[in-house]
């Protein structure tokens, strides 16, 4: 229980940032806070306690970790990466048109 | 098992990265191999019609590919069955005339420009074929990261916003899709489509609302219904006209299929059903369509109308969709088609037309009929067909449209459309009226390049022409397309078949 209420505290924390804060690298941050909210929540909610799954064959196992939600963090992880490096030169290069990185500039939400 | 389905992923993704190897010694070399994938990974997917003809007549048309012989559900699977195939059809016509056109239309930074495209093209095979709810999210990024620099590809300041509003409201539908993923995993413990199929009803009901609502959201976000409608016109109407098409023709047309085979055959239709949900998805989605009608009906600008006209008819859609029966899903699917050939030659047409005007708006437009009257006959034709006039392809989706809102006896849903209908005449008679307006004073040749060199005007007017022609042919003989259409409504209806084939070895 407390894994999903840290989740929810920590991915509507990323979301404030998103719609308060005033600069599109603060907003990118809190959607690199929102990924990582999902990331620690799905690694905990399938944690059994066991051993790291890559086991010898020698090793007799019996109280594995299951190996998958590890392979589809490493996927969301360089998801993650790529998006925010991208959307960071987006940026950029806004920021040599019009000398700020304010999210107002971008004509509001509801305007277009 | 057919090997025949990966080689659909791997060229176009073998092609992106071949590109820039090619660039470095020869554009001439680079410029063949663009002509000669694109025409390789058109012909493989005529090659599996012809090879399964008698299967695609007799709807009983199912390939599937197990990615390293893992049987599912272990595995990644590959599968096509009759709505891949219509989907994947869809998407490899429209993207060879979309490559043709830009030959003839982009003139810098080309080599980017394919890489992207192909990229593009791998995605949205990726999303047409897999079987797998994790690789589905996987290839969803990839389209929304490779889709976003082809946004900002002008360079300039309009397009930069636009990709970075793209990149921001994507990336959090993308999220949502995501927890959406985990949550399936984590309540059973598979991500195979057809696994999850046979489960899901076995699970607690507050379970299996979230997993739909988690879903919906993300999907909606990206799709940009209603209440998420606001970043759609200026990401599809800042970048060059080709991008414009593929944008708002094809993407959105993926996203539509994921709708498609997560709601009627993953997770069951019955599950909206039981919540309750179905009338909200529909009631939403009417006013998706009536807000964007009348958003372009207020607008300035051709490409932000085509773009508003967009959300328009992407509410209708999923409205007819959602409703569920035989007739809606085929006439849903008439209109995907209908949509995606008339937004390609509208959007083709105008970025021919845009290269003599200063601007988008308009009042700019005035006279630009005459620079080339057989392009601008195709816009007006495509045009009424949008708006749904008798011999094109847009009358007759609509008409099946109307039939499925008055069989369910859903009256709201036909007087919309009819509305809808009313509102697209005034916005598309208004440019048109624009167009052959002459111009009396002042010289009228105005020759301005923005930043897509226009140097092959053959190509360009060739391609606009074609799909307007193509527009008014599939309108006349419609009735032909009608089999596999209904082929791929049976696949929508009947999930047990599409589970069977993919478990049943």
């Amino acid at each position: 229980m407390i894994n999903h209420i840290v989740f929810i505290f920590i991915f509507l924390l990323g979301f404030y940032a998103i719609l308060v804060k005033k600069s599109l690298i603060k907003m990118v941050i809190g959607l690199n806070i929102m990924e990582g909210a999902i990331f620690y929540w799905f690694i905990a909610i399938t944690d059994r306690g066991g051993i790291i799954p890559i086991v010898q064959s020698t090793q007799v196992a019996f109280n594995l970790n299951d190996p998958i939600p590890q392979a589809l963090i490493l996927t969301g992880i360089v998801i993650g990466a790529s998006t925010s490096a991208f959307l960071l030169t987006l940026i950029i290069e806004l920021n040599k048109f019009t000398d700020s990185t304010n999210p107002d500039q971008l004509g509001g939400i509801i305007e277009d | 098992m057919n090997n025949i389905l990966i080689y659909l992923v791997i060229v176009p993704l073998a092609t992106a990265f071949l590109i820039p190897f090619v660039d470095i010694f020869s554009n001439k070399a680079r410029k063949i191999l663009v002509g000669f994938s694109a025409l390789l990974e058109f012909s493989i997917g005529i090659y599996i019609i012809i090879s399964n003809y008698g299967e695609i007549t007799e709807h009983t048309f199912f390939l599937k590919y197990y990615l390293g012989n893992w049987i599912p559900p272990i595995g990644i699977t590959l599968s096509m069955d009759m709505l891949s195939l219509f989907f994947s059809t869809l998407i490899s016509v429209s993207l060879l005339f979309i490559i043709t056109y830009s030959i003839g239309f982009i003139g810098h930074h080309e080599g980017k420009y394919y890489v992207l495209l192909f990229l593009i093209w791998a995605a949205m095979h990726g999303i047409v074929l897999t079987g797998d709810i994790f690789n589905l999210d996987v290839f969803l990024e990839l389209m929304l990261i490779t889709s976003a620099p082809l946004v900002a590809f002008k360079r300039n300041r309009n397009g930069t916003e636009a990709a970075i509003k793209y990149m921001f409201f994507g990336a959090i539908g993308g999220l949502f899709i995501f927890i959406g993923v985990i949550l399936v995993y984590f309540n059973l413990g598979t991500l195979n489509f057809a696994d999850i199929a046979q489960s899901f009803s076995l699970l607690p009901l507050f379970s299996k609302k979230m997993i739909i609502i988690f879903f919906l959201i993300g999907i909606f976000i990206k799709l940009g219904i209603f209440p998420f409608h606001f970043w759609l016109s200026k990401a599809h109407s800042a970048c060059p006209s080709s991008i414009s098409a593929l944008l708002s023709g094809v993407i959105v047309k993926v996203y539509i299929y994921v709708f498609i085979r997560l709601f009627f055959n993953v997770f069951g239709f019955d599950i909206l059903r039981e919540t309750g949900l179905d009338i909200i998805i529909i009631v939403i989605a009417l006013t998706s369509s009536i807000l964007g009608h009348v958003l372009a009906l207020s607008e300035n600008d051709i490409k932000r109308m085509l773009a508003y006209s967009t959300v328009a008819n992407l509410g209708i859609i999923v409205a007819v969709l959602t409703l569920n029966t035989k007739l809606a899903i085929l006439a849903g699917l008439l209109h995907v088609m209908a949509h995606l050939l008339m937004k390609v030659s509208l959007f083709t047409a105008t970025g021919y037309l845009l290269q003599f005007t200063p601007s988008h708006k308009l009042q700019d437009l005035k006279g630009v009929a005459y620079k080339n009257i057989i392009l601008f006959a195709g816009f007006t034709l495509t045009a009424a067909g949008m708006i749904g006039l008798p011999p094109m392809i847009g009358f007759a989706s609509k008409w099946h449209i109307l039939q499925a809102f008055l069989d369910r006896s859903f009256h709201w849903g036909s007087i919309i459309v009819i509305l809808g209908t009313i509102i697209a005449f005034f916005y598309y008679i208004k440019y048109i009226i624009y167009g052959f307006k002459t111009i009396s004073i002042g010289p009228p040749e105005r020759f301005r390049l923005i930043l897509s060199v226009f140097y092959r005007e053959r190509v360009v007017t060739n391609i606009a022409i074609l799909f307007a022609i193509a527009v008014v042919v599939v309108g006349v003989f419609f009735k032909l397309s009608y089999g596999p259409i209904e082929g791929a409504a049976n696949a929508v209806m009947n999930p047990s078949i599409y589970i069977e084939s993919i478990l049943g070895g």
